[in-house]
């Protein structure tokens, strides 16, 4: 499908053309719901391959809800189901018979508290390759070195590999449960306010570890914080009240908006 | 990707095992239930002959002779009451005493110690109670507080037969004295955390007009913990009417209901731990099973209430 | 000023009794332990761990009871924890919305306090009466029943505390769900686990009644799990009330042996978890 709702339609179409760029997941008309209370409303939007897409929008306007839809992670939950279209390269992810398993293998998801797991640093990398390959030692060993080096984390840890995964500094474990979620070889990256918790050292850290991720990964972040969507993201989507009210390049969201609730949050009237 | 189709495959292979764990920790789930469930039907089952015999009566009648094979569980359901009873009726203002103590007055480096202490008197197993009782409680109350106690109320109606001799020293009243040790950690300590658990800010308002502690416990603390109070109350209660051993020591066995409480006489637990295994004859152990149902019917009946409540506080608190 | 100086002296009374309670209850911690010491210290010998219950007016010790009181621990243990952990399991983590959960934690409330001669009683249908004779077997399982509940409601407590963003840390890399509770969520919650153990074995210790008509008890050595073994609860229970004073010094000995084993896992797991224990 190639007819998506954009404020600027042709401007987006000349450009994606240009770009060559394609739609990796495809999420057309998603309603979601909690109970009775219709969190999402008919949401389509494009998230094009080996790109950055910022979410962003006051509390509650249902970004975090959004990601959660991409790796079906709301699945845990009962009294929370979404309608809709969402593909991942073609594929339909909402269906019943998607495996969720092999789903969160390719959409990997990075939390606003970093979470390892209470196991050694080399552990909870090695862990998840372990799951699904049988690799021996050496290589197990590399892969998990590369890992470590991809997330920036491998000349902190390199010397305490068996030491706890909780006790490294908040940054250093988000670091590591990058690591993890890359260490899988995912195809989608989600990242749900990843440096909320984090000091600012942190954060450009991991933002100049998202910039590099890009190459390898589609990428999608949601986020408080609108000068990191400024720095980090090339297309940025606006939600207000569980709808998508703006999607464009980062660039011109933030330098000319064309809905006016995009204008105001962004010169900070509200959120 | 490569490697995606070993992948699936890989995952394929966990899942199998997956729904295995499931269905085991479901299987186990439900297998608490089918315990619960055997141990009243095996006891209804071996109850059987008893209460075919005997029927309803059997609750009210309270000849115990295994010659003549006449049973009735009035006795052993006497004792157990009147010693719950007892023990509740020292173990709940003391209890409470203390909590109110622990969470009001008490120096905070010594809370820790005296609560541990004080959970460590519900740790000691029933069994060194009830030797301790037999050996060194009783003889002392026999040597020196019953015979007091006998002289003191002799002559007043009515409590010079409550409290009557001869003072054997065991009987319904010293094992009451022992239950009120074992049960009285158990109210101090959900006591305790329910008046814990109230919110600061009440109390604060409290004492922002003016009010002494007492009054603030009394007042706010007692009334905003009551149905936590009670239910901890209804557990310690739980666990005075299934007590065994410490009381087994030390109520002296008789299959007697008489008004004084220093005489001898039995509860429900004593008398089955003392005679199940010297029962001869189908229907002597019959009864004895008998007497255990209604224990269970009992204790089941107090504690699903005491578990109804607490559940209506949680439900309150969150 | 009067009315105050009414509450005033109220509040020191009421005040005074609860230091007086407080005293009350410590004083009798105090005379229970320090009796138990005093009388049961003396008997306790190498003599006493390595030698058979005595007849009376010989000497002897307590090791039959004291080996058939490990071996059924250790079975009830054995047969108790993996069923109360997978139950909890079920509790916390499959079952969170199922209304079964509420029936299964109601109920196993319920069986956490209900008495323990009951379950004596329950074994001795389902077993003794059944097989003909007393057993070791009868006995474990009599313990077992205690130990499930106690385990039940630890696991389904400690696994409740482990954050539910780890569970979806590890749902995020495509973790299966078994295996997301067997690597993290029990490894996360292993300490707690270990306490509920530790507080079942300290609980199933002292234990005398369900062992009463089902393992009976022993005189003599004997490692056949298929016959009465004997068991210290009831060789206390035994030696006590009989008439005999060797006999009597023995029991409490015995009791002192009992009670320090359970205080020891009490404290081992109160060290484990550094808080309270679970009501």
């Amino acid at each position: 499908m190639s007819v998506v709702e954009f404020t600027t339609p042709a401007a987006m179409q000349a450009f994606v053309k240009a770009a060559d760029l394609s739609e990796k997941i495809a999420i057309r008309n998603l309603d979601f719901f909690y109970g009775h209370n219709r969190a999402l409303k008919n949401i389509s939007v494009p998230l094009y391959e080996n790109c950055v897409t910022a979410f962003i929008g006051p509390s509650g306007c249902g970004k975090s809800t959004l990601l959660r839809v991409l790796n079906r992670m709301y699945d845990l939950y009962p009294n929370q189901r979404a309608a809709g279209h969402v593909a991942l390269e073609g594929e339909d992810i909402l269906s019943p018979s998607q495996d969720l398993n092999l789903l969160r293998a390719k959409v990997g998801m990075v939390f606003q508290r970093p979470t390892p797991f209470p196991m050694s640093i080399y552990e909870n990398i090695a862990f998840g390759l372990r799951l699904y390959e049988k690799l021996p030692k050496s290589e197990l060993d590399d892969r998990v070195r590369s890992a470590l080096e991809r997330s920036a984390l491998w000349n902190e840890v390199k010397d305490k590999l068996h030491a706890n995964g909780q006790s490294l500094s908040g940054g250093q474990q988000q670091r590591l449960c990058i690591a993890r979620t890359v260490a899988v070889k995912p195809e989608v990256i989600l990242f749900d306010e990843p440096c909320s918790a984090l000091d600012p050292i942190s954060t450009a850290k991991i933002e100049e570890l998202i910039s590099e991720l890009k190459e390898d990964y589609t990428i999608a972040i949601v986020t408080h914080n609108m000068q990191q969507a400024a720095r980090v993201s090339d297309f940025t989507a606006f939600m207000y009240l569980g709808e998508l009210v703006e999607f464009g390049e980062t660039s011109t969201i933030f330098t000319n908006p064309s809905d006016e609730r995009t204008q105001d949050y962004i010169t900070g009237r509200f959120g | 990707m490569s490697g995606l189709a070993s992948r699936a495959e890989a995952l394929r292979r966990l899942q199998r095992g997956d729904a295995t764990f499931r269905w085991m920790t479901r299987a186990a789930a439900i297998a608490v239930l089918v315990i619960l469930g055997g141990i009243f039907i095996s006891l209804v089952h071996g109850a059987w002959p008893a209460l075919r015999a005997f029927g309803f009566g059997f609750l009210a009648d309270d000849t115990w002779n295994p010659v003549t094979e006449k049973f009735g569980a009035a006795a052993a359901i006497y004792g157990t009451a009147v010693t719950s009873i007892i023990a509740m009726l020292i173990a709940v203002p003391v209890g409470l005493l203390i909590a109110m103590f622990l969470t009001e007055l008490c120096p905070m480096w010594l809370r820790r110690p005296i609560g541990i202490a004080i959970e460590l008197l519900a740790g000691i197993p029933s069994i060194i109670y009830g030797i301790w009782g037999l050996f060194v409680f009783a003889p002392f109350l026999q040597q020196y507080v019953q015979p007091a106690v006998i002289g003191a109320f002799d002559g007043i109606p009515v409590l010079q037969d409550v409290f009557a001799g001869p003072p054997y020293g065991i009987g319904l009243l010293t094992a009451g004295l022992i239950l009120a040790i074992m049960v009285l950690p158990f109210v101090t300590s959900i006591s305790r955390d329910v008046f814990e658990a109230v919110p600061p800010v009440l109390k604060e308002a409290a004492y922002g007009i003016g009010c002494t502690t007492w009054e603030v416990s009394r007042r706010v603390v007692l009334p905003y913990a009551r149905v936590g109070v009670i239910g901890g109350i209804m557990l310690g209660l739980g666990r005075a009417l299934g007590e065994t051993m410490a009381v087994t020591f030390v109520i002296g066995n008789a299959h007697s209901i008489s008004e004084s409480v220093f005489a001898p006489g039995t509860t429900i637990s004593a008398t089955i731990a003392n005679e199940f295994t010297e029962a001869v004859g189908d229907l002597y152990t019959s009864s004895l099973i008998a007497l255990g149902l209604i224990l269970f019917f009992i204790t089941f009946i107090v504690l699903a209430a005491a578990r109804l409540m607490l559940m209506r506080l949680n439900a309150r608190m969150s | 000023m009067a009315l105050f100086d009414a509450r005033r002296r109220r509040n020191a009374i009421a005040m005074a009794l609860s230091l007086a309670a407080t005293g009350f209850g410590l004083a009798w911690l105090v005379v229970v332990l320090g009796v138990l010491l005093w009388k049961g210290v003396g008997g306790l010998s190498l003599a006493v761990f390595t030698q058979m219950t005595p007849p009376p007016g010989s000497d002897g010790g307590l090791l039959n009871p004291i080996v058939g009181s490990l071996v059924m621990t250790t079975i009830a243990v054995a047969l108790g924890t993996p069923l109360g952990i997978l139950a909890g399991t079920y509790m916390a983590e499959y079952g969170r919305y199922d209304p079964l959960t509420t029936i299964v934690r109601f109920i196993n409330d319920i069986l956490l306090s209900a008495p323990s001669i009951v379950v004596g009683l329950f074994v001795y249908e389902v077993m003794v009466a059944r097989m003909g004779h007393f057993s070791g077997w009868a006995g474990a399982v009599a313990l077992a029943v205690i130990v499930v509940p106690v385990v039940v409601r630890t696991t389904e407590d400690m696994l409740t505390l482990v954050p539910d963003t780890l569970r979806e840390a590890a749902a995020s890399i495509g973790l299966p769900r078994s295996l997301m509770i067997r690597r993290v969520a029990y490894k996360a919650a292993r300490a707690g686990m270990v306490t509920g153990v530790l507080l079942a074995v300290a609980r199933i210790s002292g234990e005398t009644a369900p062992l009463l008509f089902t393992s009976l008890n022993n005189q003599f050595w004997s490692a056949n799990l298929n016959a009465p073994l004997a068991s210290l609860p009831v060789v206390i229970f035994q030696f006590a009330l009989s008439p005999y004073e060797d006999w009597q010094k023995l029991a409490w000995t015995g009791a002192l042996i009992t009670t320090l084993a359970v205080l020891a896992l009490s404290i081992a797991a109160r060290v484990l978890t550094g808080q309270r224990k679970p009501s």
